[in-house]
């Protein structure tokens, strides 16, 4: 059982996506403890993450470690699923670029480094409407609803998922951070996010930091 | 009359063989035809469908073939006239000319703290009469001097950037777009009987969003020039290796260049290398990393070999946060080597930590760069009277020297280019003074331009027309529930 895992956890540190996928999934069907296999691949993943917090990895490592643990993940997933079993994680995130902003990568960056810190994540993407990170919430009921907006013209939209929320009587059922190159401080004040954070390491950060306050309000 | 900029006598700086040339644009003209490219507006598509492109609408992606690609390079002025509103201040770009433009701020940098905060009007007005001021700097930047400051709708930050321009400088400037706002700075422009260079921005990999190529609609419609460019970032949205990012990049300017020459024949084209590596600790660009600079000396030489004029927008990012050593290495290596190499525009004043901040003491300091670069563009004149050997005949050997002579007093302001705001004191001169920095300098010349600049004013017919044009614009927003 362990040769397994070791070979999960080493297709996971060469970020082989391909080979991390058909082993974790090897895995399950021989009957390994689905959440083993899980602890397994976040291990691998937080040491990709050690690696770019002491500056010896670099962001292609810590993406392509990410693909790799999201592959496996997803048939881990599916075997937690039909055993009605959880795993260990700091907390569940809904993350996303709001409605109009198709800026990518500062976002995938921020939920992959919140992966390899032992996060789960649910990644919506890109360009996503006010109503369907809604959804995601009734869907996924994660502890924070992360929003990212590159640009000025689209930092309004943090605001109207703020609105939306309060709509619905749900805000006080989340936490909610923002972030993006568009942000500030102020800004996330002043649409009353719970928190903001600049880079992708202090997002992880914050992450933590709204965790400690219990996550839900 | 037209203000002929800083002139290169010498060869331009190549870093390609003639081959790898070729190979370049042939892997773009593969790219276009292959993989095409991404164009979120419907009546481009028709256009591209009308000329023998094979268009998708589903995903919106449009392949260009290369007999198409390349007779539309060739449309393409290799040098043009842009009209400022004073006459004298008009820029012919192309051949061996080089002119400088600065870069914007979102914010003013603080000269104690080194912190940003928003800039108030009075410091955007000043700050653009400096720009008016300044010898080396001959076209504004698009959002100048701050992108947005005290007291106005992010939706107007186009429009007021661009009025404020007009009221404040009679050189030619560039323009952005936002929310439509190339509407009312192409009234602007007309109204005070100038152009503008539109900016149009591609979104890197190989896309084309619908505000983009609407602004390029409109600039061209209205007869005006355009400079395109893509601000990819090579390791995310371009390959990681120049060669290939040089590929996505000038695959995704011919797309528009393509679609201009379509719409107007003859439209004046400038394409703009925007192009970064990214920082693969933070994922922002590494701005000044010495990659750009290859980039753009490699843009140079491929775009002067289609036989369009080159611009290098970011010559002067700095990833450094201050006005410090690494500021100014930053700023010299990519200016020299972005002129040596036959950039025609060069952006580099004013900017701080890229477009985040911007400052009028680093535009006069960057002015000095941009005069050291400029005299050195020149090159060397040979000619009888330089060469001297009578003179040096006459003074012979010491006791004799060179001083004294009225081919000294003539030829040493030729030769020479002295900063404005350096320190070129003696050492003990430099202590006994309080041991003044260039940044003291700038600061001193910024106070003596605002004190003796006047910048040539609108006519009040004029002044009245941009007030105007602000409060459509305002109205406008309103209406869209925008403002």
């Amino acid at each position: 059982m362990n040769e397994i895992l070791d070979k999960l956890k080493k297709a996971i540190l060469e970020y082989d996506a391909k080979g991390a996928g058909n082993i974790a999934a090897e895995a399950i069907k021989e009957g390994v403890d689905a959440v083993q296999v899980a602890d397994a691949a976040v291990e691998a993943i937080r040491q990709i993450g050690d690696g770019y917090g002491k500056g010896e990895l670099w962001l292609p490592d810590l993406i392509g470690g990410a693909n790799a643990m999201k592959s496996a993940m997803s048939f881990i997933e599916d075997a937690l699923k039909k055993k009605g079993r959880k795993r260990q994680t700091l907390g569940r995130i809904v993350i996303g670029t709001v409605y109009g902003d198709i800026h990518d990568i500062g976002k995938t960056m921020v939920s992959s480094l919140a992966e390899a810190e032992g996060f789960e994540v649910i990644d919506l993407g890109v360009s996503i409407e006010a109503k369907t990170f809604l959804e995601a919430f009734r869907e996924h009921e994660p502890n924070i609803v992360a929003l990212s907006a590159l640009m000025t013209t689209t930092a309004s939209e943090q605001r109207k998922v703020i609105e939306m929320f309060k709509e619905q009587g749900i805000r006080e059922k989340v936490m909610v951070a923002v972030g993006g190159g568009a942000v500030t401080e102020e800004f996330a004040r002043s649409i009353g996010a719970d928190g903001y954070a600049p880079t992708a390491p202090l997002a992880v950060n914050l992450f933590k930091k709204l965790m400690g306050k219990g996550g839900k309000k | 009359m037209s203000k002929r900029g800083l002139v290169r006598n010498f060869k331009p700086l190549t870093i390609l063989t003639n081959e790898q040339v070729e190979s370049i644009h042939s892997g773009t003209l593969h790219v276009l035809a292959k993989t095409g490219i991404r164009i979120e507006h419907k009546r481009a598509l028709k256009l591209f469908e009308q000329n023998d492109c094979i268009v998708d609408y589903n995903s919106n992606r449009v392949r260009i073939p290369p007999a198409l690609v390349e007779a539309c390079l060739r449309k393409c002025p290799s040098s043009f006239i842009v009209r400022a509103r004073d006459e004298e201040n008009n820029v012919t770009i192309g051949g061996n000319t080089t002119y400088f433009k600065n870069s914007c701020g979102m914010q003013i940098i603080d000269l104690d703290t080194w912190e940003p905060r928003t800039a108030t009007r009075k410091e955007n007005y000043d700050a653009i009469t400096i720009l008016d001021g300044l010898d080396n700097l001959h076209i504004l930047g698009p959002y100048t001097a701050f992108f947005g400051f005290e007291g106005i709708s992010p939706v107007m930050a186009i429009p007021e950037s661009c009025a404020a321009k007009f009221r404040n400088s009679s050189k030619v400037q560039i323009e952005g777009y936002s929310n439509d706002s190339e509407i009312f700075q192409i009234q602007m422009a007309k109204a005070v009987e100038a152009e503008i260079l539109q900016q149009i921005l591609a979104s890197a990999p190989m896309t084309w969003y619908s505000d983009a190529i609407e602004a390029l609609f409109r600039a061209v419609e209205a007869g005006f020039p355009i400079t395109v460019f893509s601000g990819q970032v090579s390791g995310g949205t371009a390959p990681a290796t120049l060669a290939g990012a040089i590929i996505t990049n000038n695959a995704e300017l011919m797309a528009a260049i393509v679609l201009a020459q379509l719409i107007k024949p003859g439209t004046r084209v400038l394409p703009g290398d925007y192009a970064f590596a990214m920082n693969m600790k933070s994922g922002a660009p590494a701005f000044g990393a010495i990659g750009s600079s290859l980039h753009q000396v490699a843009f140079n030489q491929i775009w002067r070999f289609y036989g369009l004029p080159v611009y290098n927008v970011t010559s002067g990012y700095l990833s450094s946060k201050s006005m410090d050593y690494q500021a100014g290495y930053e700023k010299a290596i990519q200016a020299i080597t972005s002129a040596l190499s036959g950039a025609n525009l060069i952006g580099l004043h004013g900017a701080v930590s890229a477009e985040l901040t911007f400052h009028p003491v680093q535009a006069i300091l960057d002015d000095d760069v941009a005069g050291m670069i400029g005299r050195f563009l020149e090159g060397i004149l040979v000619t009888t009277e330089t060469l001297a050997v009578d003179l040096i005949d006459r003074v012979g050997p010491i006791p004799g020297h060179y001083l004294g002579t009225e081919h000294s007093r003539k030829w040493w302001k030729i030769e020479q280019f002295v900063p404005k705001a350096a320190d070129w004191m003696t050492y003990q001169e430099w202590i006994a003074q309080g041991k003044p920095k260039a940044l003291d300098y700038g600061k001193q010349r910024m106070k003596e331009i605002l004190a003796s600049h006047k910048p040539k004013p609108l006519t009040p017919s004029q002044d009245k027309e941009i007030s105007k044009i602000l409060e459509d614009a305002e109205n406008f927003y309103k209406r869209l529930g925008k403002l």
